[in-house]
Order: C-alpha cells, then structure tokens, then sequence
C-alpha cells in the first residue's frame, strides 16, 4: 500500500515539502515499508488520502535514508507519524508521554481522520498544540526512555 | 363696579384713575410716545420736504398704529404706480377727530403737555404739505422722462451700430462666396448689396474664411470683429490642417481606434490589454488566503523562502529544554557533539584500541 503514497529520499526533499505544503496538514510518516505495523497505518493513510485531500498531505520517509531527521525529531519507535502546519510543527495530546509524534498505528481510518480534523481545526484559530479526539484505549502504549540512561 | 380697561400698560385695573399716577404706568406711556415720536419725526420730515417714489408693494402700503385714536392708518399715500412717503400720517394726524383724541388722551394717561404738540398737525402746515408733494410728483414725472430718453437713445445707437457692421459684412462675402468651394452657404442678403463697409472687419473676415471652414454665422463675425488684438502670452502652434486626416465633420475614424503608427516599427508582438491567464490563477488564490483566518498557525509563514542544507524546521523536539525555537540550537550542538564522539572512535579504531563507552 505504500506504492500509492509518495515517498521522501532526503533531507532536501524533506525541506521542500514542508516548506512548500500550505494552508493544509503536513503528514510525515516516518518507518519502513516492511515493517508490519508500518504496513497496517501505510494502508489507513493511503486509504485516507483522497478524503483528506482539502486538509491533508501525506508523504512517506524511510528513517534508514534521512538520519538527520531521526536524530533531530526524536525518533525511537517505527512508525512516527509528525504533523506540521504552514512550516510549523503541530503537538498533539494523545495522552501518551510524547506529544510530538504519533506512534504507531491508528485502530481505524475514522480516528485519523478525526485527528486530521482536530488539527486542521486549531492550526486555523492558531493552536500549536490540540487535544487529540482518539479514545485512550486506541492508541498504541510504550515507553518513553532517555538515551542517556 | 365698572371694569377700567388700561391700555397703555395692557391690564385692567379696578382702581380707576389712581394707577396713572403710579411708576409703571408712566414708564410705559414713556415708551409707547417714545416710539410713536419716532414715526411723527420721519412724517415731520417728510412735510418739508416731501418725497416721490416708484410704489414698492411691500414696503409702501404699511400701516402704523395711533395710540391716540386706536385705529390702523395708512402710512404713505399711493395711487398704484407712485407714493407719497409718509403722507398718510400727516393727513391723518390732520384730522380734527385725531385732534380730539389726542386730547382726551392727554388728559387720561396724565402725559406730558409738551409733548402734545408734535403729535399734532395744523390745517396750514397740511395746506403746505399739499402744494410741496403737487411740485415733487411733477419733478418727479419730469426725471422719469429724462432717463426714458436717455435709455433710449442708447437702444438706438446700438441698434445702428449694429447695421452699420452688418451692411460692411455684405460687401466682402459675395468675393469669398464665388472663391471657396461651396463649402459655405450662400448669404442671405444678395451680393447686390454694396454699402461702405469697415474695412477692419472686412480683412478680419477674409482671414475666418481661409482658416476656417464654418458656415458663416451672422453672430460670430459681429462677435469676432469686436475682439481685441490678440496679447502675445499665448504660445502660438500653428494652424491645423485636418484636411488629410479628415475631422468629425467628415466622418473620418477617430485616432483612438486607428493602429499606432509606432507600433509596427518597436515589435510586432499583439499587446494584450490586463493580466495574463496565469496572473489570473494567482490572484485567485491569493483572494482564498485572504479569507482564511488572519490568526491561523503558520500566517506569515514565507513558502517561497530559500533556506540553506543546514536548515532545519521549527520542532520542539522531546528532550529538550527550553523553548521551541531553542531546541534548533540544541540539536546542533549535540550533533557538534556527536561529531566530535566520532571522529575519536575513528581516530581509536586506526589505533587499533577499542573505545572506551559504547555508543547507545
């Protein structure tokens, strides 16, 4: 399912995009195309894309190809998704430890779309960070460790 | 008990008589004559030397009040044309009935007895009077006379005037008439008529009819021949000869449909008038963004800026401390960092020794 949405290579590409991506949510899914739960929110996203394409853009990034993107969003468990807006990164309260990212996958396509929506919504009134519309028991538990420890 | 009417100070008192005596009454009466003084000396005036005038219908058939009397009079005497200024109450303070009145009210309100007799008008002064407005409606008349001639005149001088132009016109037009192309309608006097012309709106008039093709206009060359002689502050361009190009009189095309002479020679691309289809797709969105929310996250966010590799976007990463903005920072001094760890492993494993902490 992965085929059908469009993949990112490097850091330029990565830049562009989110730059050049307005008035609308920038989704950055970050993983690997064989991993499975990579394959189960590939499917939800791509299946999602047409009804959310007024709101949304979704691109795919393989976190082996962009390194520096790893390191700097923090990221430790595939898949991560990022939600940006107009250049700027949206933080999502999903009521687990790390609110800049969504990890792992959606229960089902209705609860992204609802997380699309709530987004788009307090981007538009200027909120940086929204509560997300997901049910606790839906999204996915795991734990947060410092590298450093 | 009798009700005692005062009609200077405008109450009714029971006292009767007592009141005039008192303060009030008397300032009041003071005024009233005051006032009616005023009107007598204008009318005094007036009996020396009467005046005639054109009847102005709003002014001259006032009327004033007698305090005397108690009646309205006539103010000036008018016969429908002319007035008599003031005459009315001359003739009316004549009358014997305005002298008995006069009299009682004296006696009634407790008046001054000198005053009494400005209020009152003699049969010879009437007498007088008479005869002085007889002599002035006849000056008068006389003067009305004078200016009606002397109007008149004038209209006739003007009148002749106006001939003696005219007749001169007649001469030179039956030349320009046989010369021009029948551009200009034949005269209406015939060319027979010869009469001593003046000669400088003659050679004006030869100059109009090279010049210009208008029809001749019985007005304008009377009009024109009284021009002065053009100052010299107005620049001078030449005369326009539309002859090629034609004017509106010649249904020629106006020049702001015909093609620019100096287009052919820049380009030859066609110049389309207002914006291109692309511009067009522009404004349409910029006419969207407009509408969005001015307070929207990202507003003057700048897409079309050019950023360097080093770039990175505004993230406010997990583990850092401060404010957003700052975690930029932070992540490139720990890669600075990183880097540095690196180099040293490799600067170790060419050493051949193991390094001392596993990277994690």
């Amino acid at each position: 399912m992965s085929f059908l949405l469009p993949k990112l290579t490097s850091k330029k590409e990565i830049d562009e995009v989110i730059k050049n991506v307005a008035e609308k949510v920038l989704v950055l899914r970050f993983g690997k195309d064989d991993d499975s739960v990579c394959l189960q929110l590939d499917e939800i996203l791509a299946k999602t894309t047409h009804d959310l394409r007024n709101m949304a853009s979704i691109y795919l990034v393989d976190v082996d190809r962009v390194q520096i993107y790893a390191r700097y969003f923090d990221i430790s468990y595939i898949p991560s998704t990022v939600f940006f807006f107009n250049g700027q990164h949206m933080k999502v309260d999903y009521g687990s430890p790390d609110h800049t990212k969504f990890v792992g996958s959606f229960k089902t396509k209705q609860d992204f779309m609802d997380l699309i929506e709530v987004i788009y919504r307090g981007a538009m009134r200027g909120k940086l960070i929204v509560q997300s519309p997901i049910d606790s028991k839906n999204i996915p538990k795991y734990d947060l460790l410092y590298h450093g420890i | 008990m009798a009700v005692f009417h005062c009609a200077v100070c405008r109450q009714t008192t029971f006292a009767g008589k007592k009141h005039i005596y008192s303060k009030s009454h008397q300032a009041k009466l003071k005024v009233v004559l005051v006032k009616f003084l005023e009107k007598v000396k204008e009318a005094r005036r007036a009996l020396r030397a009467p005046r005639v005038e054109k009847l102005d219908a709003t002014e001259h058939r006032r009327t004033f009040w007698c305090y005397c009397c108690g009646l309205e009079v006539q103010r000036h005497v008018t016969d429908g044309k002319l007035a008599v200024l003031c005459a009315g109450l001359l003739e009316h303070m004549a009358t014997l009935d305005h002298k008995k009145n006069t009299n009682k009210f004296w006696w009634d309100n407790k008046a001054d007895p000198k005053l009494k007799g400005k209020f009152l008008v003699t049969a010879e002064e009437i007498e007088r009077f008479k005869s002085a407005v007889s002599k002035a409606l006849d000056a008068f008349e006389e003067e009305e006379d004078t200016l009606l001639k002397e109007q008149a005149d004038i209209i006739r001088a003007q009148e002749q005037h106006r001939q003696e132009v005219l007749q001169s016109l007649l001469e030179p037009e039956p030349e320009t008439a046989s010369s021009g192309s029948g551009q200009q309608e034949a005269p209406e006097a015939g060319p027979s008529v010869t009469l001593g012309p003046a000669s400088g709106s003659s050679s004006c008039l030869r100059a109009l009819g090279s010049m210009e093709e208008a029809e001749p206009c019985w007005m304008d060359p009377l009009e024109q021949s009284h021009w002065p002689e053009p100052e010299t502050s107005l620049t001078f361009i030449g005369y326009q000869d539309s002859s090629i190009y034609g004017n509106i009189h010649t249904g020629a095309i106006p020049p702001w449909l015909l093609d620019d002479p100096q287009e052919g020679s820049s380009s030859g691309t066609v110049q389309e008038i207002g914006p291109s289809h692309q511009e067009f797709l522009k404004h349409k969105e910029k006419e969207k963004l407009k509408k969005l929310p001015a307070n929207r996250v990202g507003a003057n966010f700048d897409h079309t800026s050019q950023t360097d590799a080093n770039w990175l976007p505004s993230f406010g990463r997990v583990w850092n401390s401060g404010r957003r903005w700052q975690s930029r920072n932070q992540f490139r001094e720990e890669e600075g960092q990183a880097g540095r760890k690196a180099k040293k492993r490799r600067v170790w494993s060419k050493l051949g020794q193991k390094p001392q902490k596993p990277p994690q």
